[in-house]
């Protein structure tokens, strides 16, 4: 048997570390929840979704996408940045070699099947991309945002399978996040089915993703002629034969044209040498066969310099790892102000919601997941356990409100209350903030307090400004007064806690609500 | 047929099998819940936790036998030899010289190196404005929380 077969080359564990290296919020995976701390301001340059439990960055596409939509009131200079910065200083040699979504098909591929092989066709579907780019990302966005003030990162919304498959299968996983199965619909139901196709179509047509719809990589080749890293071809050398672009795998005309991801597999191919993979004037790998080989020395002190690399490389990974697991102050959920609480006190070891509304008008009881109680079982003088699941006592808890008055929970007993945790990033959650404001015109007896979310608080005043919704209450949750934690509340928005006229849970899922659905569940917790 | 043949064609049904289910079986849970909420039903839930489980049971068997014959295929180097033959011609790029043109075209002339010095100082200036005209923190912002429509929740 052939082991050298099975031995991963260096490209692929370059694409393994980054992966790794992008995720290394291990205990995201455990714990449920997502890394929350400030490194993600900072995008990683491949597509790795930001929702994926253990990115430790943002996704530069989602990001771009959000910024465009946000164009009306913040220009996007950052990202716009950060992707020129990314695609001068290494770019398409980023999807070849740094990108999780490029190692994943490159892996489906290695499935044996026939495989579809290049040709004109998959030359024009190439520009597809373009297409997307120009659709998906910047116009819909644009033409949403400024023009109409609505959320829709379009490429993230209907097609990224990053997200679907990082972002949501990562999520879900987690037992602690069961509620967010309520908020799968049409969405999800057509995300999913675009993923399974671009699975499939991987397995039989090389990096179908890469070469026919990614934007990112639209992108990065616009700087690929003139990016300081990438695979250079030396004109004295080459004799024109073609063998270089016959033998690579994506649509390329030329070595190093927009489509060419620098993989390297064309150094090897090369009899005349004249191929290497250069960052400036640094040769990281050149022709080590052949006439025009490197010289022993130079081939030798190129690998000696490489295992220095790998060796700084992996000492940056172990020390990302404990981190970002370990030693990282990023809010959690263990980090509840004791301040914030008055009366009764959270139970001292958390948990996300696993509760969940069983309304009396719901479908089969199988269909819901029943309330547990996970925690250890704190009470009140009434014998109520205190939590946040069904059942459960609220602990009371007060907050400051945008009004300048003071909300305390416990002054609303005998109303119910209903608490909403928001974010102006989140488009759900802004579609459904005018149905709390229907029912508190409708039922003035109810109080709805809205929670704005630690990140990007500052600039919910501004966005509520003129917004019309007068009736409701609104506070802004912020590190120190953890009211997020507090409440165990998830990562996942819009969530929705409704309490009974005693303060006791009667509802608690992350999903968006219709008004319909609100109304029911208000008359719901009346009558209990 | 050659035995090699049946091997990837059953692979490819199999790895077909394992896509279509995994996608008709969200479309049927879909529909169905859209049916039920038509009917009036406001909280049945298309899409559940248990449910999930049980669609995983119906692929995990195809799942399992499919990646039982890839390795099998991989440690036996079964695979399609055509995938490695060269391209003929694959643009029309007919002419040696075309290509030796384009190898010119791409040397670190001082054209390149200014275009690449020009295009880092615009992008440093661009994060440099970006920090200060609040793009940082919305970033942080849209990240810190799960971006629902992402992932497809929203």
């Amino acid at each position: 048997m052939d082991k050298k077969r099975f031995r991963p080359g260096t490209r692929r564990l370059v694409q393994l570390y980054a992966a790794l290296l992008y995720n290394a919020n291990l205990k995201g995976y455990i714990d449920g929840h997502i890394y929350t701390g400030n490194l993600k301001s900072v995008c990683v340059p491949g597509f790795n979704c930001y929702s994926c439990p253990g990115a430790i960055a943002s996704c530069p596409l989602g990001s771009l996408q959000n910024a465009l939509n946000a164009a009306g009131h913040t220009a996007p200079w950052y990202v716009l940045g950060i992707l020129a910065l990314f695609g001068v200083i290494l770019g398409r040699t980023i999807c070849g070699w740094i990108c999780p979504l490029g190692l994943i098909q490159e892996l489906l591929h290695k499935i044996p099947t026939p495989k579809i092989r290049k040709g004109r066709v998959t030359r024009i579907l190439s520009y597809l991309k373009y297409v997307f780019l120009a659709v998906f990302v910047i116009a819909i966005p644009v033409w949403f945002g400024v023009g109409k003030d609505v959320i829709l990162p379009a490429f993230c919304k209907f097609i990224c399978p990053a997200g679907t498959l990082e972002g949501a299968v990562g999520y879900l996983q987690h037992p602690a996040n069961s509620t967010s199965f309520f908020q799968l619909g049409a969405v999800f139901t057509n995300k999913w089915v675009i993923m399974c196709v671009i699975g499939l179509a991987c397995v039989f047509c090389y990096r179908t993703f890469c070469r026919f719809i990614c934007p990112l990589g639209a992108i990065y080749g616009f700087f690929n002629r003139f990016a300081v890293t990438g695979v250079k071809v030396n004109p004295d050398r080459c004799n024109g034969c073609g063998l270089c672009v016959s033998k690579c795998q994506m649509d390329i005309r030329h070595v190093g044209d927009h489509e060419c991801i620098s993989c390297g597999k064309c150094i090897d191919t090369c009899a005349q040498g004249a191929i290497s993979l250069k960052c400036g004037k640094i040769t990281l790998k050149g022709p080590e066969i052949g006439k025009n080989a490197d010289p022993e020395p130079v081939v030798r002190k190129r690998k000696q310099a490489g295992r220095i690399a790998w060796g700084i490389a992996v000492a940056a990974l172990v020390f990302a790892v404990a981190w970002f697991n370990f030693i990282e102050p990023a809010i959690s959920k263990a980090d509840v102000p004791a301040a914030a609480v008055t009366e009764t006190q959270p139970p001292e070891t958390t948990s996300a919601p696993e509760a969940t509304a069983v309304p009396e008008t719901s479908a089969a009881p199988e269909e819901t997941a029943e309330p547990e109680t996970t925690t250890a079982p704190v009470t009140d003088t009434s014998g109520l356990t205190v939590g946040s699941e069904v059942g459960n006592l609220l602990p009371d808890f007060t907050t400051d409100l945008l009004s300048g008055e003071t909300f305390r929970l416990s002054d609303h007993r005998g109303q119910v209350v209903i608490i909403n945790f928001w974010g102006t990033t989140c488009a759900p959650c802004v579609a459904e903030l005018p149905y709390y404001e229907q029912l508190k015109v409708a039922y003035p007896d109810v109080e709805i307090l809205a929670i704005h979310n630690r990140a990007g608080a500052k600039k919910a005043k501004d966005f509520l400004a003129d917004k019309g919704w007068d009736h409701l209450d609104f506070a802004l949750d912020s590190k120190e007064k953890g009211l997020l934690p507090l409440l165990n509340a998830a990562d996942a928005m819009p969530q929705t806690i409704i309490l009974d006229r005693q303060g006791v849970v009667t509802y608690n899922a992350q999903a968006p609500l219709t008004y319909e659905k609100l109304e029911t569940l208000y008359k719901n917790a009346l009558a209990h | 047929m050659e035995r090699k043949k049946i091997f990837l064609i059953t692979q490819s049904l199999l790895c077909a099998l394992v896509a279509g289910l995994l996608a008709g079986i969200a479309l049927y849970l879909y529909f169905e819940g859209a049916a039920k909420q038509a009917g009036g039903d406001l909280f049945y839930y298309s899409f559940t936790r248990e449910k999930a489980g049980r669609a995983l049971l119906i692929v995990l068997p195809v799942f399992a036998v499919s990646l039982g014959l890839t390795i099998a295929g991989l440690v036996l180097g079964i695979r399609d030899e055509n995938a490695d033959k060269p391209v003929r011609d694959p643009h029309g790029m007919r002419d040696a010289g075309a290509l030796r043109e384009k190898a010119v075209h791409q040397k670190a002339t001082s054209k390149v190196i200014t275009l690449r010095v020009a295009v880092l100082v615009l992008a440093a200036a661009l994060i440099v404005a970006g920090i200060l005209n609040g793009g940082l923190e919305d970033v942080l912002a849209k990240g810190a929380a799960i971006c629902t429509e992402c992932i497809g929740l929203g």
